[in-house]
């Protein structure tokens, strides 16, 4: 949109006459659209109607105050410039009037000449708040999102060698040995990491700004947990793993957000199932006491050695074993122990080595009626 | 012999291009590009297509959309089954956008990337229909 659009509108708020004849006189001819009137309050209904980019507000007028129609106007209409006509003994107040929120002011009399070059530097400037507001959201938007616009761009690649290798499974795959498809299934596997990786870390980005906090709801434990096996399923039948719960019916309801706590519980049963052997058991309970409810997620795998616990949850950190070295984002259960602080809950793990190691999650109860 | 049915495919990903015609001639369909929506829509008037899949998001968000509108007013697409693409979830920085309020209708949505044989076992069923 053009500002500097000949058909600018000016509304004028004067008491006398003369003065509002001359400024239409002086302001049409230069092209601008007036609006005049001799009462305050007028003025503020015409104002709030037509939303002129200028506004000019003789201070003294019977009956009305020009300093309140200042205040009002710059609160009301955020993009106006008002400028204050004001007579030569009244240039205090007309400084008082800049302070709230006029940005100039045209000392009485005053020439054709006059009005227009302040009108033409008020229109200026207001164009030129507009863009530097404008300017001035999107590099906020940009910086708030900066996290979230990487990852977009980092995904977008990701998917299209996904759809690569598909394409090459399909169009050659029957031609190809036993180990040259293995070593297209490796790529695969390894860009799937890289892709999760980008989405775990969109999914801390998306704490970190707090929207996270709004999707919140009373939720039933159980249910989530008969989803997320439900989901793990399979992947445990293909290691050979038994996923077993026990889950109390009688559990309270808790506060928060059903899809990240199912990323929760799939990335802890997901880890148990890298590090437990075939034939090992892992296995989900639920408790409550009067001011937390429980989940115990545990595995029959080789532990983690007590030296290393404290970092588990820090980013990028990984427990190397004997056998190969265990393959996921490194950001897992980062974003779980970030999701549980948003749940004003908590997150433990005790282990030993050769044994299994148990995560235990606790939430704060919601007390219901 | 019969001829082969004819699918179009719009996306301004290039490599996505490729990479799904590749799998969409190894099923057995003659395949027609378009690397945005203007010439998409173009494309589908001139070959006249079994059936089309489009990418929601291209150069702007609501092109994809605007696309499937453009397809369903027009003879050629009322018919057709229209598949579209997503590889973007609405949590992220488009959260802000908001979708036509009269979302036009597609047969089915797919989320990027997409396993071969379920891409075209979903075809399959469309077309028969």
């Amino acid at each position: 949109m053009n500002q500097h659009s000949a058909a600018a509108r000016i509304l004028i708020i004067d008491d006398e006459e003369s003065i509002l004849d001359g400024c239409r006189q002086a302001l049409e001819k230069s092209g601008y659209s007036v609006i005049t009137t001799s009462v305050g309050q007028e003025g503020i209904r015409l104002a709030r109607e037509n939303k002129p980019e200028v506004a000019f507000v003789d201070l003294k007028m019977p009956g009305c105050s020009g300093m309140d129609i200042i205040d009002l106007l710059s609160k009301d209409l955020p993009d106006i410039v008002l400028i204050v006509i004001t007579g030569y003994a009244s240039i205090v107040s007309a400084v008082e009037a800049m302070k709230k929120g006029a940005y100039d002011y045209l000392p009485k009399p005053f020439t054709p000449d006059q009005i227009r070059a302040v009108t033409k530097r008020g229109l200026e400037h207001r164009s030129l708040k507009i863009e530097a507001d404008r300017l001035r959201a999107e590099k906020e938007y940009m910086e708030k999102n900066f996290i979230t616009f990487v990852s977009h761009e980092m995904r977008s690649p990701l998917v299209t060698i996904q759809q690569y290798i598909e394409t090459l499974k399909v169009i050659a795959g029957d031609s190809l040995g036993k180990d040259v498809y293995d070593i297209i299934d490796r790529c695969d596997k390894r860009i799937q990491n890289l892709q999760d990786l980008v989405e775990h870390w969109l999914d801390l980005s998306r704490i970190e700004n707090g929207t996270f906090s709004e999707t919140k709801e009373p939720l039933n434990m159980v249910n989530i947990l008969e989803k997320s096996m439900e989901e793990m399923g399979p992947l445990c039948q293909r290691r050979k793993l038994d996923l077993r719960a026990d889950l109390k019916n009688d559990l309270p309801r808790i506060m928060g957000d059903q899809e990240s706590l199912m990323r929760v519980f799939s990335n802890i049963i997901g880890n148990a199932t890298k590090y437990t052997p075939p034939g090992g058991i892992i296995s989900i309970g639920t408790d409550y006491d009067d001011y937390y409810l429980y989940v115990s997620i545990s595995d029959t795998g080789s532990g983690i050695p007590q030296d290393k616990l404290p970092f588990i949850f820090e980013p990028f950190y990984r427990v190397k074993g004997k056998e190969e070295r265990q393959r996921g984002s490194g950001l897992g259960l980062t974003f779980s122990k970030k999701i549980m602080e948003a749940h004003e809950g908590k997150i433990e793990v005790t282990s030993k080595e050769g044994e299994g190691t148990t995560f235990i999650l606790k939430f704060p109860r919601l007390y219901e009626l | 012999m019969e001829s082969k049915k004819k699918i179009l495919l719009i996306d301004d990903d290039k490599d996505f291009l490729m990479a799904t015609k590749l799998i969409l001639e190894k099923g057995g369909y003659e395949v027609f590009l378009a690397e945005d929506g203007k010439s998409g829509v173009e494309t589908a008037k001139s070959v006249n297509p079994n059936l089309a899949i489009i990418d929601m998001m291209m150069e702007t968000w609501s092109e994809g959309f605007n696309v499937v509108s453009q397809l369903r007013t027009s003879e050629t697409g009322k018919q057709i089954p229209l598949i579209m693409l997503s590889a973007v979830d609405l949590q992220g920085p488009y959260q802000s956008f908001e979708p036509p309020e009269e979302l036009p209708t597609v047969d089915m949505v797919l989320h990027k990337p997409i396993k071969a044989d379920e891409l075209l076992k979903h075809i399959g069923r469309l077309l028969e229909k």
